[in-house]
């Protein structure tokens, strides 16, 4: 539904028309492919995994499937804070396996086009690994880091994620 | 080529009742091999292969064709004893049906891959025409009811014309033949092929992605549905009683008999859902007489397989699972367990060598056994090589039992053969089956009388989906224990640990047991440091005890084994996830994981 949706926008605007879901962490604001994930949750009783790495939360049960969370402030090595009433679980399909990521706040879904992304400054400073931002996004009043959750686990890092201990 | 072939439906229909046929084919055939009077089995033989050349040829698989339109021929004259069945015949015959199983592998793939065919059709051939015919003459066993069966066997008359008339050249060309087939009535086969509920998807046809259930089943799954949404409607009337506070005073009676029916129900529907993903043993059985055949000729041994059991059901995840194993097994059996005909009467046995293969329900285990009246294991043998090989030292031999000699066998790199074989001696075998009987929680045990043959024992459990499991509790976390591992559960003060070389260890009547400590192996913060008692549960993995040291025991559980994902896939100690009922995710515990990892 959401392709179909996507596709009819796009048309409208000439091709190019891209929807995010926009989130913020540590005050700063991110974007990510609104097909990318697949619900906003909560959050809910989350279970230690123990031997994971440290941005690893723990697993929670979505409906009867147990699925692994990762915590973005810590992959990210921001200054972790304690959850609120806005703290979510976007779940995302991530390499085909369903995973979710703890955010501070979800705002909103934007539609941009696709001009609109810049590719990313060579020095970032907030910390986050250059490899998964796919670009900025730069618009009158806001700056939006467009990630690219595919690239976050790095075979490296895959390989780690289950080598761990 | 690709496949051309309009109706996916169609097509999905053909593979999986052709691939069925073609399974039950072959114990078919070699228990005709066995009782080659028996009419009816003949007759099922003969309408199988019929069968599969109709819905081909109506589909168009030419090649398919050709072969099973050769065999059938073949069959026809052994179903009127015109031809005599002899082992010969049979390997002609088996190797078609090998060809047309191929050809069926080809098509499910999805792209015709041009084979062949001459070769085993040129061999099927002499049995057609007149010279090949026996003089013995059985009385005639022709049972006239067939459908095929009224049909002259005279005419020569092609039957696929009718709708490809491309198939029909070919065959001419590649042998004439006088006493061709009764000519089909066609529209039989072609009704015949959709009637097989069609697999939804459609693009994986691996043999064990659909599964037949018995209508009553469904029906009866369906009432427990029902059931289960009576209990829903009834309890959010009882959440909306409860609000508007017409009856808070009976609330908690009505809400603790809806949960014991609601219990109840779940439990029913539970076996239900378990019962539908068993699978009859048969389904890996069915496919020994045939190695066991071809093996014995291989060996040169004579050999009879009996089978017990074959109904007996387990979990299709643990089907899938064993077949390799038993292969081995048997294999094993064959190849090192029976000896030659000349060997066996000269040890005063009979010419032929019995291998029984049997499988039953024990309890909440399937107990496979593979037992054969062969000359039995030397344990001075495998010793002997063990240590030849480096395995073992002498002095470690030494202090062993016959049955630890015995577990020698399982270790990798050992082999008695001196000889590499295709059949066995590459020294992986019995190392494999042990690892792959551990991965269905299941343990292989060997019993043994020398000169008088062995016995393989595999006691597996019923399901890997849902285990009895032990709850404890480990500094404010839940963990779950699988129950099959757990040897005893004991509470201990503090005081009777003792530290001997920097490993921590219980004396437990006899023994010393070493301790793992699941609070630091799993990284949790400790909660409870004045308490100065505390929990051990002994867990054992083979000949191998642990004790692992919890904060509280919170019971015993069934539940549901859930995987963490391919991301977590590989965390040490940790073996799955369940879901508790409150929600909340428990892990559970791999004490293969720790044992061989840890501590011990």
């Amino acid at each position: 539904m959401e392709t179909a949706l996507t596709k009819v926008k796009s048309e409208e605007y000439g091709g190019e028309l891209i929807q995010l879901v926009s989130f913020n962490l540590e005050k700063e604001e991110y974007g990510i492919n609104v097909l990318m994930v697949r619900e906003i949750i909560r959050m809910l009783n989350i279970t230690r995994v123990p031997n994971t790495p440290h941005y690893v939360e723990g697993v929670i049960n979505l409906r009867g499937k147990v699925i692994p969370i990762i915590n973005l402030r810590k992959k990210f090595d921001l200054m972790e804070n304690d959850y609120d009433k806005r703290t979510r679980i976007m779940v995302m399909e991530v390499v085909g396996e369903l995973m979710g990521f703890i955010v501070d706040e979800v705002s909103e879904v934007i539609r941009i086009s696709e001009k609109e992304i810049q590719p990313p400054p060579p020095v970032v400073s907030s910390g986050i690994e250059q490899e998964c931002m796919a670009g900025v996004i730069n618009q009158a009043n806001r700056l939006l880091v467009l990630l690219d959750l595919e690239k976050m686990f790095t075979a490296d890092e895959r390989r780690l994620f289950t080598n761990v201990g | 080529m690709a496949i051309d072939c309009e109706d996916q439906e169609l097509l999905d229909g053909f593979l999986a009742e052709t691939t069925e046929l073609l399974e039950k084919l072959d114990d078919d055939l070699i228990t005709l091999e066995k009782s080659p009077e028996d009419a009816d089995l003949m007759n099922r033989i003969f309408r199988s292969i019929h069968t599969v050349k109709g819905a081909s040829s109506f589909l168009g698989f030419d090649m398919l064709v050709k072969v099973t339109h050769k065999t059938e021929d073949v069959l026809n004259r052994l179903r009127k004893v015109e031809l005599r069945l002899n082992p010969e015949i049979m390997d002609v015959i088996l190797e078609a049906v090998d060809l047309v199983k191929t050809l069926v592998a080809d098509i499910k793939a999805g792209e015709i891959v041009e084979r062949d065919l001459e070769g085993t059709i040129n061999k099927l051939i002499p049995y057609l025409s007149e010279n090949a015919v026996e003089a013995t003459v059985l009385a005639p066993v022709f049972a006239p009811k067939q459908e095929s069966a009224p049909a002259a066997p005279s005419s020569a008359a092609e039957p696929e014309p009718v709708i490809e008339p491309a198939a029909a050249e070919p065959q001419q060309a590649a042998a004439p033949q006088q006493a061709a087939p009764p000519p089909q009535p066609k529209p039989q086969p072609v009704k015949e092929t959709p009637k097989p509920a069609p697999p939804k998807g459609g693009e994986d046809l691996a043999d064990n992605s659909t599964v037949r259930v018995d209508v009553k089943r469904l029906d009866d799954l369906m009432n427990q549905v029902g059931e289960l949404v009576l209990e829903r409607n009834r309890m959010i009337q009882l959440h909306s009683d409860f609000q508007t506070g017409l009856d808070p005073t009976g609330f908690g009676d009505d809400f603790g008999k809806l949960s014991k029916r609601l219990n109840f129900v779940t439990s029913e529907l539970q076996m239900q859902v378990l019962k539908m993903r068993m699978l009859p043993v048969e389904k890996v059985f069915k496919k020994f007489p045939r190695i066991v055949r071809n093996l014995a000729r291989d060996l040169g041994k004579e050999v009879d397989l009996i089978i017990y059991g074959e109904e007996t059901e387990l979990d299709r995840s643990v089907v899938d699972e064993i077949g390799d194993p038993l292969i081995h097994l048997i294999r094993n059996a064959l190849d090192h367990g029976l000896e030659t005909p000349d060997e066996r009467l000269a040890a005063g046995k009979g010419r032929t060598g019995t291998v029984v293969l049997s499988a039953a329900h024990e309890g909440n285990q399937i107990v496979i056994s593979i037992k054969d009246d062969g000359r039995g294991i030397n344990p001075d043998r495998i010793a002997r090589k063990a240590i030849d090989k480096g395995l073992v030292s002498e002095e470690q031999v030494a202090a062993m039992g016959t049955r630890e000699i015995l577990d020698l066998i399982f270790l990798p790199g050992f082999s008695t053969k001196e000889q590499t074989t295709d059949l066995s001696g590459r020294g992986v075998g019995m190392d494999v089956v042990r690892t792959n009987i551990r991965k269905l929680n299941g343990i292989i045990e060997i019993k043994n009388e020398l000169g008088h043959g062995s016995e393989f024992i595999l006691k597996l459990p019923l399901t890997l989906a849902i285990i009895q499991s032990l709850l404890v509790e480990v500094e404010g976390e839940v963990y779950s224990i699988p129950l099959a591992s757990v040897i005893e559960t004991m509470r201990v003060s503090k005081k009777e640990f003792h530290m001997i070389g920097g490993q921590e260890v219980l004396k437990l009547r006899d023994s010393v047991l070493p301790l793992l400590r699941l609070q630091q192996a799993f990284g949790v913060s400790e909660v409870y440091s004045e308490r100065d008692t505390c929990y051990v549960v002994i867990v054992g993995v083979a000949e191998k005890r642990i004790g692992l040291i919890v904060t509280r025991l919170l019971g015993q559980q069934e539940v549901a084994i859930k995987s963490l994902g391919k991301f977590l896939a590989n965390l040490p100690g940790i073996g799955g996830s369940t879901i508790m009922g409150d929600g909340r995710v428990a892990l559970i515990v791999d004490p293969i994981g720790l044992v061989g990892g840890g501590a011990a």
